[in-house]
């Protein structure tokens, strides 16, 4: 640790301890990575210096830039948009590991015991068909699921009704303004009612945002043995935030695009419950041949969760034009609207790619080129949407948990 | 603002050209059964990126070339298999279906050979990579055989087609990465302690021959000694119908009567023989020679 004087401050410095401004409040805290914006902001304010940790860099570039390449390894490495993702995830790995984080080796990338757990079905005798058969025999979906999505249907529900039926759900209203208080609308008075979050959002806005928590509800009692919860739910969450603000720029209904991206993977969720052994056999041989769990899935099931998530979305009578970008996000150019199959499509791979630095083990699925020029982006746009994404994203997930 | 002082780019690999690629993997393909996705041509490249410049070849195509036609050939195998196998693998792998084999598929084989006053037990473990599996069966025979076991001549064949791994099989000393699927008791009952490693007890060792072999070749595979039992754990997943359907032969071919195929978790012969009986224990399917 090294008292440096503010002049002296460089960006891709780390702070030794908290930076406090003269009345005392936290500017910056310890732990963080200076940016060119940081040091700004201490000449700004006139701080004198600051304590600097002394790191040794126990992560060179090159072996960060490595590292995330072994997650590349399934892409097409000429794409410009790949090259820019890339970019964006080593530079992630590489500030992660300058605050301390050792790189996963490939051992405890893959060691992972679920020896006590049985499938419901034996090897090739389950279709997805079988398997959503067997949940909704099992479990009935909740009511409240069922009236949002009558009144999502009916062009007359009021706005009234809809705010009277989240209210009636104190979990749901609670998580609902949580959200919509977090900086993915960053309102700029806090909202404290339904019905104000209602006319803020519009009511199908809203009741597009409770079906899908309610429907990922549904399996938040998946056991913590099965799959890494906190994992799956970060990379969900993180989906559906991008999703979301590709979708603003795109002219998307965001909302929707919200929902979609919390409940891509729902298949994988119904995977889990019936056949625990199966897909972790999928995740060890997804790591093992650095394929996306998708193509495992299909090797090892000879399906993968979009199919699943098909016949579950069905069954659930789930809105078509989400439940298309859902089931095809893996295959975004045959959805009904290949440009919402191409936002999620999008999404979920920049989600895996920012999820390297998080610990991510999967490799980055390819992007379908026909998919990227559908959307009509360039490359470098990428850069400004993740820095919108870090802005939300970690106020977002906390609204969530 | 970047904390990299150069551009780095994603492709760090010689480009492998379509044509190339094809014929490596054909090449890959004749040899070992393996069949590799046009998917995985960037895995490809990355894999073999290093190979080529040790090597000190400009492309793939004369990659390929030495493959084919260069004295060094034969050397050169071994590092090719080393390269595109995975060898994921560790004791006491999917303990359902080895606590079922050895309640149902073994309890009867045994019963069978004492009925025959035959006290052998013969087993072939295809694919058994660094060993963890064909010893584990070792322990699971000395486990229900008990007092019983000197009287036995026990033999497992374990083959793998890359050669490093059969080395690290021969040596039977693990770190802790192979006994991730393995509870402190069995392995306080079947190793020894060897610095920060642990080793297969000899009496156990002894009883597994490994050998490195190719499935797909047939007068190899038809070297392998008749067996009672047939392990082929995760392996068929890397070949395609043709190469599945041959081996799923072979093991026929070299099986007893009364004898016993067991496949990976997610492996079955659906699709690729009806040659053999399938059987239900519980937690796995085996396949039964009449
Ligand atoms: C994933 S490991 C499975 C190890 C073990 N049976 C288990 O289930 O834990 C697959 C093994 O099959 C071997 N293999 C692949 N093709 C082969 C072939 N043509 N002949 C012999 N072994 C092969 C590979 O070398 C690799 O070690």
């Amino acid at each position: 640790m090294a008292l440096i004087q503010t002049h002296e401050v460089k960006p891709g410095m780390v702070l030794a301890a908290d930076v406090l401004s003269k009345d005392g409040r936290v500017l910056f805290t310890a732990g963080a990575v200076l940016e060119p914006w940081h040091v700004q902001v201490l000449k700004t304010l006139g701080v004198a210096g600051v304590e600097i940790a002394e790191i040794e860099a126990v992560v060179t570039p090159d072996q960060a830039a490595d590292y995330t390449r072994a997650a590349f390894l399934y892409v097409n490495p000429d794409h410009p948009a790949m090259q820019t993702l890339f970019e964006i995830a080593a530079e992630r790995v590489l500030r992660r590991a300058t605050r301390g984080w050792v790189l996963p080796d490939v051992a405890t990338r893959q060691a992972r015991n679920v020896e006590h757990l049985s499938d419901v079905f034996g090897p090739g005798q389950a279709s997805p068909e079988e398997i959503v058969q067997h949940e909704t025999e099992l479990a009935s979906f909740p009511d409240l699921y069922f009236r949002l999505k009558e009144m999502l249907d009916s062009p007359k529900s009021s706005a009234k009704r809809i705010a009277d039926l989240i209210s009636g759900d104190v979990g749901l209203s609670a998580k609902l303004l949580r959200l919509v208080n977090s900086p993915i609308y960053a309102p700029v008075s806090p909202v404290d009612s339904v019905a104000r979050a209602v006319t803020l959002i519009g009511t199908n806005e809203l009741a597009t945002l409770a079906l899908g928590i309610t429907a990922i509800n549904y399996f938040q009692d998946i056991p913590p043995e099965l799959i890494d919860m906190p994992t799956f739910w970060r990379h969900s969450l993180t989906c559906a935030v991008l999703a979301m603000i590709l979708a603003r720029r795109q002219g998307l209904p965001p909302e929707r695009f919200f929902t979609a991206g919390l409940l891509h993977d729902v298949g994988r969720l119904l995977l889990f419950k019936k056949l625990p052994y199966a897909s972790t056999e999928a995740m060890i041989h997804a790591r093992e041949n650095f394929l996306p769990l998708f193509e495992a899935e299909r090797i090892l099931l000879e399906f993968d969760h979009t199919d699943v998530s098909k016949v579950l979305l069905a069954e659930w009578k789930f809105p078509e034009a989400m439940a298309q970008a859902i089931n095809f996000h893996h295959d975004p150019m045959c959805a009904a609207d290949p440009q919402s199959g191409a936002t999620l499509h999008l999404a979920d791979i920049m989600a895996n790619a920012v999820g390297i630095a998080d610990g991510g083990m999967y490799a980055v699925p390819d992007l379908d080129p026909a998919a990227w020029d559908e959307l009509n982006m360039q490359p470098t746009e990428l850069h400004s949407l993740i820095v919108e994404f870090d802005a939300q994203f970690e106020k977002t997930l906390a609204a969530f948990l | 603002m970047t904390l990299f002082s150069s551009s780095m780019t994603l492709r760090a690999a010689t480009p492998i050209s379509d044509a190339e690629f094809k014929e490596l993997r054909d090449f890959i393909y004749q040899r070992s059964g393996i069949w590799v996705d046009e998917k995985r041509k960037y895995l490809f490249e990355n894999r073999f990126h290093k190979r080529l410049a040790t090597l000190g070849l400009k492309s793939f195509d004369e990659y390929v070339k030495l493959l084919k036609f260069d004295p060094r050939s034969a050397e050169e195998m071994k590092t090719l298999w080393e390269i595109i196998t995975t060898n994921e693998t560790s004791f006491f792998r999917d303990i359902k279906q080895l606590e079922s084999f050895q309640k149902v598929i073994l309890g009867e084989v045994l019963a069978e050979q004492r009925k025959k006053g035959k006290l052998e037990l013969n087993i072939w473990s295809a694919g058994c990579s660094s060993g963890e599996e064909p010893y584990t069966l070792a322990m699971l025979i000395s486990e229900s055989l008990g007092l019983e076991l000197p009287k036995w001549k026990v033999l497992i064949s374990a083959v793998d087609l890359s050669p490093a791994m059969i080395a690290k099989a021969k040596e039977a000393t693990y770190g802790d990465y192979a006994f991730k699927t393995t509870t402190e008791e069995q392995k306080k009952k079947f190793f020894v302690p060897e610095g920060a490693n642990f080793k297969v007890k000899p009496e156990l060792a002894r009883m597994v021959s490994f050998q490195q072999m190719n499935l797909n070749d047939d007068a190899a595979v038809r070297r392998v000694p008749k067996s009672q039992i047939v392990f082929c754990r995760n392996v068929i997943i890397y070949f395609d119908d043709a190469m599945r359907t041959k081996v799923a032969r072979a093991f026929y071919d070299n099986l007893l009567s009364g004898g016993y195929l067991l496949l990976g978790h997610s492996e079955t012969l659906h699709k690729i023989s009806t040659a053999f009986r399938p059987k239900f224990i519980p937690g796995a399917m085996a396949y039964r020679k009449d």
